[in-house]
């Protein structure tokens, strides 16, 4: 089930080492080497133009909420007055943690996401390993079953998996909610790329010199894939971190619920109180937000370690 | 020599080193392991208390303030006993409970109505608790006890009711000259037609699309014996009853087969195109705030009582009490449960709920006997409907596997007779043959 | 395979006195070594084999069985089929899931389209990057309640909508059910369209730039170098993407969840939410399989399409 012909995998590859070689900025059309004629320093702004409007187009929502979160007079749904916040205070923040218990999601959805990344990078890492690094009888087949997840109609498993679930009496439990999500073909992919970085020599001689598998895993593999275990813990955070449709069909009791599922139950209680919501709203997705910026770059990358 | 030397210290060197990042590796796994169960399980109940976990269905937020109450009341009675109210929406309950149910974590007390709790007590997740009930049982009135009993088994203590009643609009009486209020179905249907006669309106909108119901008020079951036998006389005559009727334009015709033709129906009592409305109290309000000249005009009787003296209407919600609870959980559970259910908070909720409550002092308190000389139609159903709560049953059809694929077979062939494109008889013995066919032997 | 055991063992074989020792230890070692991939490989397949792979089988079992946790699955054939069959919702949420298909190609060419516009080094390029990325790591659940309130009747979007003339009266863009599931589909466009962008950022900065500055050279315009040299070039990510866009459009589930639950009057039902409804809400978790598997043939097929028509041919 290749993913179009050998030619164009190769183009995207060496792209992509192109990429990873070159300063992203030294391959575009040399805009610099034109002169800033006015006809150019007129189409420089209309790109702007254009960029800053898709731009608001995709924050409006989270402006206005947050707009709607600072502020504490007002009619919500007053236009244009409701963007601009009157009477900014956290007011709303604070009565979003004595209303519902946001403080428990908060340390749920925390709790749910380290173990997750720990147990992702673990079970994943394991399973590279070999891929990456082993010859062993049976290894495409393993290659393929792991790729053939990729293609399986996934999202519908849900439904078995909550029964699952339900039989290993995991139901309702924060490990019923990790255990699913842990083993990933993407994930099992970024640790392979990572571990075929690493020289074949390196390995070569830490097994002449005796030491034993789990000690080469250990000390040499997993420290010097350090990278791409950040890039994948990046990722593994933000997705565990919004995921919603998993945690809420397996948790019945609300002071287990992460943030993302935590929220809407506050929606669906309080309808009336939109600036409390909004003020939970701000709450929920502001880390991802934040890990999001200062990280962008593994964004920006990490999906195409995927597609190779 | 050396060389072989060398590798063999090496060897060993690397032997201890490996064994080393063998045992952390295990201990870290360990600790890892240890987290997992941490997680698995929920957080720890306090040490010597005995923790009892209860269900109720979407009653957050309406009743938050309530239920808080109501523990924290109980637990400083109880101080051995450690509450814990868990909210569920009412369209994941099923679910969730029955997965609680098989992975051993099933609450102590969990709300049900009354279909869902038959089908868990045939399945054996319910305890029964007629023990743990004992004399208290005359506590609630019979209707609801009634409905609970399966085999001969009570499974839950009943907590909150409804009850259809019916309303009429006596200016449409006066005007087609009926004198007496019908109190049976016949009657009905009869004074059904007559409106249409004299009076142009329609008589009423009985729930056709809820034909299973209707069999059962009039105490016409649909499966004997495993088979299914609605295709006998009676159920032939009833169902050419309501043929005529429809024929005569008695019945109400939007939405008539739909399956919940309660807003239709409503909407034509309140804009004075029918004569009689069969809702519970609730549905009054309605017509007392939007159309106030009926309202004015409207009075209450009882909902015509079908042949086994049953009202319609009934949707009783109960505690029902999961298997697999430890025997002195089970017994704290039951304490807790009764007291939910008491006379006292039956009255208090009933009042916030707009419902009925299923204990017999509740029943009759003053709140719905005594009524006001001033009072409204709304009042009166309260009073009418209270009065009705030890007969109002909960009607479904129980225990038939694959019956919402049957009951659709059986709406289409009722709803082909009555509108006249099939002979009665016909259309319910091919219905009857097609149960059969499923059912099995 | 160069090994420490095998190296031992030739040591030992000259040297004679370890032979038999070290010989028992090789084998025992290099079975030992045989097994060390599959101990590694153990947890991860153990649990894509649970959480993956069972669930397509069991899956595919319960769908044509009766089952209700508490007793074992009755097989019943056909019959939850036959209900599916005789279920108008169930067409309806076909039909609608069809319908979602219409954002792949929007979708596809805004991305490409917002991929063409970042892919330079203007000042601040990054944080337009960044802005249109949001979306995507925000968490559905939070997406489904702003934008819940942007559809308000006196939302935002009617606000600005009324402000710049355009319309007189608040549209009812969640509870017009000719309109919902379309005012659904711009939600999923505006959560997707940054995950997309990346891709097609990859795919653009991967293009050699000597072939642009030749084609340039040569004087082709524009709009030339963008059919000639960019598209084709990127072709293969067009694909992917347009495989992953489908199969995600056909399998929408949260938007209509958290925004709508298939309302109003059955609209937005989708397939898979159809699934969720009837396991769920309903507990028929057969009926609910059956109606997913049903779901998975859909994607099948249409995956299968999206290669036979959009395969490149070899250059």
């Amino acid at each position: 089930m290749a993913l179009g012909n050998g030619s164009n995998a190769r183009v995207i590859e060496g792209g992509l080492r192109a990429r990873a070689n070159a300063a992203p900025e030294h391959r575009t059309p040399s805009a610099k080497r034109r002169s800033m004629a006015p006809r150019h320093r007129l189409r420089i702004a209309l790109h702007y133009a254009v960029l800053l409007l898709i731009g608001l187009v995709c924050v409006f929502p989270f402006l206005w909420t947050l707009s709607v979160a600072l502020g504490t007079e007002g009619n919500v749904f007053a236009f244009p007055s409701s963007l601009i916040p009157h009477a900014v205070s956290l007011a709303n923040f604070i009565e979003v943690f004595r209303v519902i218990d946001l403080g428990r999601y908060f340390w749920n959805s925390i709790w749910i996401t380290f173990w997750t990344v720990v147990w992702t990078i673990l079970v994943c890492a394991l399973a590279a390993y070999p891929l990456a690094r082993y010859r062993f009888r049976g290894r495409k087949l393993v290659f393929a079953v792991i790729l053939a997840t990729l293609m399986l109609p996934t999202e519908v498993n849900f439904l078995v998996n909550f029964i699952t679930t339900t039989q290993l009496r995991l139901v309702n439990t924060h490990l019923g909610v990790i255990l699913p999500t842990v083993a990933g073909a993407i994930g099992i992919f970024m640790m392979k790329t990572a571990f075929e970085e690493i020289p074949q020599d390196l390995l070569d001689a830490a097994r002449v010199d005796g030491a034993s598998e789990l000690h080469i895993f250990f000390r040499i593999m997993l420290p010097l894939a350090l990278p791409q275990i950040g890039a994948l813990t990046i990722l593994t955070t933000v997705t565990t971190w919004n995921n919603f449709l998993w945690p809420s069909v397996v948790l019945t009791k609300s002071d287990l619920m992460p943030l993302a599922v935590g929220i809407l139950e506050l929606s669906g209680t309080f309808g009336s109180s939109t600036r409390v919501i909004a003020a939970g709203a701000v709450l929920t997705i502001a880390p991802a937000l934040i890990v999001f910026f200062f990280t962008q770059r593994f964004f920006m990358r990490g999906m195409e370690g995927a597609i190779k | 020599m050396i060389r072989l030397a060398a590798a063999a210290d090496a060897t060993s060197r690397a032997k201890l080193l490996s064994r080393m990042e063998l045992v952390r590796a295990k201990l870290s796994f360990s600790l890892l392991l240890t987290a997992c169960i941490v997680l698995a399980s929920g957080p720890a109940p306090a040490a010597d208390k005995v923790h009892v976990e209860f269900w109720t269905m979407s009653l957050k937020p309406k009743f938050t303030p309530y239920f808080r109450t109501l523990v924290t009341r109980y637990e400083t009675a109880h101080p051995n006993v450690e509450l814990e109210w868990v909210d569920v929406p009412w369209d994941a309950l099923q679910t969730k409970l029955t997965a609680a149910i098989v992975a051993g974590s099933a609450p102590a007390l969990a709300q049900l109505n009354v279909p869902w709790a038959y089908d868990y007590a045939l399945h054996g997740a319910l305890r029964s608790i007629d023990d743990l009930l004992g004399e208290d049982r005359a506590n609630y009135t019979e209707g609801a006890i009634a409905d609970l009993t399966f085999k001969g088994k009570i499974y839950g203590f009943p907590h909150y009711n409804s009850v259809n009643v019916m309303a009429y609009n006596k200016a449409l009486f006066r005007q087609a000259g009926i004198t007496q209020i019908p109190v049976t179905r016949d009657e009905q249907l009869a004074v059904a037609k007559q409106i249409r006669a004299r009076t142009g309106q329609y008589g009423f909108s009985p729930a056709l699309g809820k034909i299973a119901g209707l069999f059962l008020e009039e105490g016409l079951p649909l499966i004997e014996n495993g088979k299914a036998m609605f295709n006998s006389p009676a159920h032939v005559a009833f169902i050419t009853k309501l043929a005529d009727a429809y024929k005569a334009g008695g019945l109400l015709k939007d939405k008539l087969f739909s399956e919940d033709n309660y807003p239709a129906s409503i909407d034509a009592y309140k804009s004075g195109r029918m004569a009689m409305l069969e809702a519970p109290p609730s549905a009054l309000t309605r017509v007392r705030d939007d159309a106030k000249d009926i309202y004015a005009v409207t009075d209450v009787a009882p909902v015509p009582i079908g042949g086994p003296g049953i009202a319609a209407g009934g949707w009783l919600f109960h505690f029902a009490m999961p298997k697999g609870a430890a025997e002195n959980v089970a017994r704290e559970a039951a304490q807790f449960a009764k007291f939910l259910t008491n006379a006292e908070n039956q009255l208090e909720f009933a009042k916030l709920a707009g419902a009925f409550p299923t204990a017999k002092k509740a029943v009759a308190d003053p709140h719905f006997q005594n009524l006001r000389t001033d009072a409204g139609a709304y009042e009166k159903a309260m009073a009418i409907g209270a009065k009705r709560m030890d007969v109002v049953r909960t009607l479904y059809v129980a225990g038939v596997p694959g019956f919402e694929r049957l009951n659709k077979r059986l709406q289409d062939a009722v709803e082909a007779a009555i509108i006249g494109r099939k002979d009665v008889k016909t259309a319910l013995d091919e219905a009857v043959a097609f149960w059969n066919s499923k059912l099995g032997p | 395979m160069s090994t420490r055991a095998t190296d031992v063992a030739a040591a030992a074989d000259r040297n004679g006195r370890f032979r038999s020792t070290f010989r028992n230890r090789a084998s025992r070692a290099r079975s030992r070594q045989a097994r060390l991939p599959w101990l590694f490989l153990a947890p991860a397949l153990l649990l894509l084999g649970l959480f993956t792979f069972w669930p397509v089988l069991w899956g595919g079992y319960l769908a044509f069985t009766e089952y209700n946790f508490l007793t074992p699955p009755r097989w019943v054939g056909l019959a939850n089929f036959e209900d599916l069959l005789d279920d108008p919702v169930f067409f309806i949420s076909l039909k609608n899931s069809l319908l979602y298909l219409l954002i792949v190609p929007a979708i596809q060419l805004g991305a490409i389209v917002l991929a063409v516009l970042v892919n330079n080094a203007l000042p601040g390029i990054k944080l337009f990057r960044a802005a249109f990325y949001v979306p995507v790591v925000t968490s559905v659940s939070v997406v489904g309640i702003m934008w819940g309130w942007m559809y308000n009747e006196q939302g935002l979007i009617n606000a600005v909508l009324q402000w710049l003339h355009v319309i007189n009266d608040p549209i009812g863009w969640l509870s017009d059910d000719r309109l919902a599931l379309f005012s659904l589909m711009l939600v999923t466009l505006w959560r997707g369209l940054g995950w997309y962008m990346v891709l097609y950022l990859a795919a653009l900065q991967a293009i050699p730039s000597d072939l642009e500055e030749a084609a340039v050279l040569d004087g082709a315009s524009r709009w030339q170098r963008f059919w000639q040299i960019t598209i084709p070039m990127i072709m293969p990510t067009i694909l992917l993407c347009t495989v992953l866009s489908t199969l995600a459009a056909m399998k929408v589930l949260e938007e209509v969840l958290i925004m709508t639950k298939g309302g109003p009057v059955s609209s937005t039902y989708t397939g898979l939410y159809y699934a969720y409804d009837q396991g769920i809400r309903a507990f028929n978790f057969p009926r609910a399989l059956a109606a997913s598997l049903v779901v998975s043939v859909f994607c099948l097929a249409i995956a299968w399409l999206n290669f036979r028509f959009l395969r490149p041919r070899h250059r």
